[in-house]
């Protein structure tokens, strides 16, 4: 399968130098403490700009017998290099305004110095700083292409930091910190590869070179240090260095390094003999090693120090996505050769999800002595057998093809076929991105338009790899091609062991549309929200079932309908007061009650209105809360009405609309019901309210289409903006 | 006989001490010393500053410039003489001098060393670079530690006198 060629330099890059930067992160990070914990010892004067250094050599000069220098550290320390009045040779911390000594210096400690030297130079000397400059640069390149991966993945630069798909949850938080890491990340590698080329000598030199210094006039009156007006208007904060006269010769002179510059003083006259002024290159290695040190800040040192972890990070969820990839792109083997086979079946697949899909259609088409044929979409040509063709593709960043099937549409053009050949097409992708399927409605449409092409049924979308949806596609195929398939679902992968307990309270009777209610209490404290999902696994076929939790005090409402042969809602349906049921509870944050919406929505059908339950149940403070239920008949509302009512009466449910789908009078649908409320809906979504829809995958697409509608001829916006701004939430199967 | 052993030991480790007292007893002066770098790119460079006697022996290790041991065992010279024992040298240990830049340390030298034959030696070396023995070498007698004296490698020259 052929990757992008940007997702492939990003992991090729990430493999070739993965040792290197995972040496250099887990150095990095130990080296980050070192500022921070220098910047926790007492010895930082917090008001150089205060002090000038005539202060400062006043106060020495009366407590030492001689100075030799004095400089101020990143970290703001003063440190002294004095004799002092016993003659002895010292260096130490000084307070300047005191001249008093404050401590001893800091020794590196045997951590820090092998840290540095890994770090640095991977204890290989000139060899390993190579490397490691290198390596650095390389991690510049890995970041530029991530950088476009995100932007290509969310549409464009300018939707770089707008929301990520949650579809894998490694993905997520490599995407995510990748982006919140974004500029940490760059300025590190950048002041690292800066470092590396200062030292390799590869940035323009400068010298600093000071005028034949030469005393101007002998004659000139000899003035008392402390008066050079120099000393007296320079403050501390300004200087790096200043180094006294060696001897009393007047050829002797005061050199004084400041940020920007060095200056060269006459020892008995102040006179600013020579001024050096440091170039951009010197400049820029000093806030280099600043900003890769994190000397000086703790807070940028702490910095620092989560964006090493979050390389580790990276590295980690980087590596795991590749392996998961490289087995999702496991591809069926073909038994019967592509001239022989009657169903074709073209993938287009990005990250691998699609053939996931695909491969259990071509499975199931295979179990049921069909002869299929799998490949991808670029390597399109004429097949000589066949009769179906079956293209299931994403798309790719703004309306794009997956990289396995940007030459499709010119195949499309070349090949020509002797029969007639009937088609399906199904676009996998995300509500969430404005280009939804795009670009399967894109081969739809070329399809249409072809003479060999026979439309069977409509192309079908399928939002955030929905196994529902597209088991629904699927029995819809096999409905019209009066073929009976059917998808077997990937068993669960899951420890039965690590299964929680939960007590069934009570379990209502069975209502006339075979639906039932049953409430469910955690046998161990478990934190869970109306929204979240309960996983169970029937032991006939440890298949996962998931159903929507209502939360109501501490127990869980389910709403099943009993499927004819249905194992789990069977199961379910069988249970009686204080049975056992083994289950999970998966969180779902993208389906929570809206902590801070004034007005909020919910649009269910069918069982879909278990969560709503429980979300009206919290709705504590007086929020207005709006539900529209849809539902067969009149008598289907009878395991809910005493809740219902209850909700009204307390206020807690503001209005309550129910769609009755198979009453004789007045035969209507949840969507219908959304579609004569256009402006109800367009006001409270521009009030920032928020639209919450549960139930099933068919009335999820109706109401979509119809928000659709209105959010476009209301508010001249599109639905992914408020789906990005979470606005509208959902959960349907 | 094991006893006498014993004695005879003991009398020469005391007389071996007394030796070595006697010798610290000399008095040491303190001298500042400035070095001056040439302008030259590159790394940091490493001064070694040593004593050494009439023979060309190396004697006693003054000052080194540069605290990184890693790159110790590249002053070749220094480091045979340095290297076999590894004294503690922290004390008289600062940092790497770059090209242009100078540096003032107080070394230490015994008293009996000075117009007796001896030199002082300043070996320099800079990674990738060359390695200079005796960039800066010179007796030293009571006029030559007030002098400024030419290098011939990273060092343009160094200048000394003698702490009050």
């Amino acid at each position: 399968m052929i990757i992008s060629i940007w997702r492939y330099s990003h992991l090729l890059l990430a493999i070739s130098s993965s040792l290197f930067i995972v040496i250099a992160s887990i150095t990095g990070s130990i080296l980050a403490f070192e500022p921070i914990s220098n910047q926790l010892q007492p010895f930082a004067i917090h008001n150089l700009d205060e002090i000038s250094i005539t202060e400062m050599v006043t106060a020495l000069q009366s407590e030492y017998e001689e100075i030799i220098d004095v400089s101020v550290t990143n970290d703001d320390f003063v440190i002294a290099s004095v004799i002092t009045q016993e003659g002895n040779s010292e260096t130490f911390y000084i307070h300047p305004s005191s001249g008093k000594k404050v401590g001893n210096l800091i020794e590196k400690e045997g951590i820090y110095k092998f840290a540095t030297n890994l770090h640095r130079s991977l204890f290989l000397k000139s060899t390993g700083r190579f490397i490691v400059g290198f390596v650095s640069f390389l991690l510049l390149l890995i970041i530029i292409t991530g950088t476009i991966l995100i932007a290509k993945r969310q549409g464009g630069f300018k939707r770089f930091f707008s929301k990520v798909v949650k579809e894998d949850a490694k993905q997520y938080y490599h995407i995510q910190l990748g982006k919140l890491c974004w500029i940490p990340l760059v300025i590190i590698t950048l002041t690292g590869v800066y470092l590396s080329l200062e030292k390799f000598s590869l940035l323009p030199n400068y010298k600093v070179t000071h005028q034949a210094v030469e005393a101007s006039e002998t004659a000139k009156k000899h003035i008392e240090t402390a008066n050079f007006s120099i000393f007296q208007n320079t403050m501390l904060a300004e200087i790096k260095t200043i180094e006294f006269p060696f001897s009393e010769a007047p050829e002797d002179y005061f050199l004084l390094e400041l940020k920007n510059k060095e200056l060269v003083i006459h020892q008995y006259t102040g006179e600013i003999l020579s001024v050096y002024e440091y170039p951009i290159v010197a400049l820029a290695s000093y806030w280099s090693l600043l900003l890769h040190t994190g000397q000086g800040s703790i807070i940028w040192a702490i910095v620092l120090l989560l964006t090493s972890f979050s390389i580790l990070y990276f590295m980690y969820s980087g590596f795991a996505m590749t392996l998961k990839r490289t087995k999702k792109q496991h591809i069926p083997k073909n038994i019967y050769k592509k001239s022989t086979a009657k169903f074709i079946i073209l993938v287009g697949s990005e990250t691998g999800n699609t053939y996931r899909f695909a491969s259990m259609f071509f499975d199931a088409l295979i179990a049921n002595g069909q002869k299929a044929f799998i490949t991808q979409l670029n390597t399109f040509e004429t097949y000589e057998n066949a009769e179906h063709l079956i293209i299931m593709t994403a798309t790719y960043g703004e309306g794009e093809a997956p990289s396995n099937a940007k030459n499709f549409l010119s195949l499309l053009k070349k090949t020509s076929f002797d029969q007639k050949i009937k088609y399906s097409v199904v676009g996998f992708g995300s509500l969430m991105y404005p280009d939804y399927c795009k670009y399967a409605i894109d081969i739809d449409q070329s399809l249409q338009g072809h003479k060999n092409f026979e439309a069977t049924i409509p192309i079908y979308k399928i939002n955030n790899q929905s196994f529902t949806a597209f088991e629904n596609w699927a029995n819809a195929w096999a409905d019209y091609t009066k073929i009976p398939i059917s998808i077997k679902k990937p068993t669960a992968n899951i420890n039965l062991k690590k299964l929680r307990e939960f007590k069934v309270i009570k379990r209502s009777r069975l209502n006339i549309d075979d639906t039932f209610t049953i409430h469910l209490q955690p046998v161990k404290k478990q934190k869970f929200q109306s929204g979240d999902l309960l996983s169970i696994y029937p032991e006939k076929d440890l298949i996962e079932r998931q159903y929507s939790i209502g939360k109501i005090g501490n127990e869980i409402i389910l709403s099943v309908k009993k499927h004819e042969f249905g194992i789990c809602s069977s199961y379910l349906s069988q249970l009686s007061e204080n049975d056992i049921v083994k289950a999970k509870i998966k969180r779902n944050p993208e389906f929570h009650f809206p902590k801070y919406a004034n007005d909020i929505i919910m649009i269910a059908n069918g069982t879909g209105i278990a969560p709503f339950l429980g979300m009206i149940n919290e709705n504590t403070d007086a929020r207005n809360l709006y539900l529209f239920w849809g539902t067969r008949t009149k008598a289907s509302t009878a395991i809910y009405k005493e809740i219902l009512d209850e909700s009204i009466a307390s206020d807690r449910l503001t209005n309550l609309h129910i769609s009755y789908s198979q009453e004789t009078t007045q035969k209507e649908y949840v969507q219908d019901a959304i579609a004569t409320q256009q402006n109800f809906i367009a006001q409270v979504l521009q009030n920032d309210g928020v639209i919450l829809i549960c139930g099933s995958v068919a009335m999820q697409n109706q109401v979509l289409h119809i928000l659709e509608t209105i959010i476009k001829s209301k508010l001249c916006m599109s639905l992914s903006d408020f789906e990005n701004n979470e606005q509208i939430l959902m959960d349907c199967y | 006989m094991k006893n006498t052993k014993f004695i005879l030991a003991s009398i020469f480790s005391i007389l071996f001490i007394g030796m070595l007292t006697s010798f610290t007893a000399v008095e040491n002066s303190k001298y500042k010393c400035m070095i001056q770098m040439k302008n030259y790119t590159g790394e940091g460079a490493y001064v070694v500053i040593s004593l050494i006697n009439n023979q060309g022996e190396y004697q006693q290790t003054l000052y080194v410039q540069g605290n990184d041991d890693e790159w110790y065992s590249d002053i070749t010279e220094w480091w045979k003489f340095h290297g076999k024992r590894r004294p503690d040298i922290d004390a008289i240990t600062g940092e790497t001098i770059s090209g242009g830049e100078r540096k003032i340390s107080i070394i230490e030298i015994p008293n009996d060393k000075i117009d007796a034959g001896y030199k002082i030696r300043f070996e320099t070396a800079v990674e990738d670079q060359e390695y200079y023995t005796d960039d800066v070498e010179f007796e030293l007698t009571s006029q030559s530690v007030k002098s400024k004296v030419e290098g011939k490698g990273f060092i343009r020259y160094i200048r000394m006198i003698p702490q009050k």
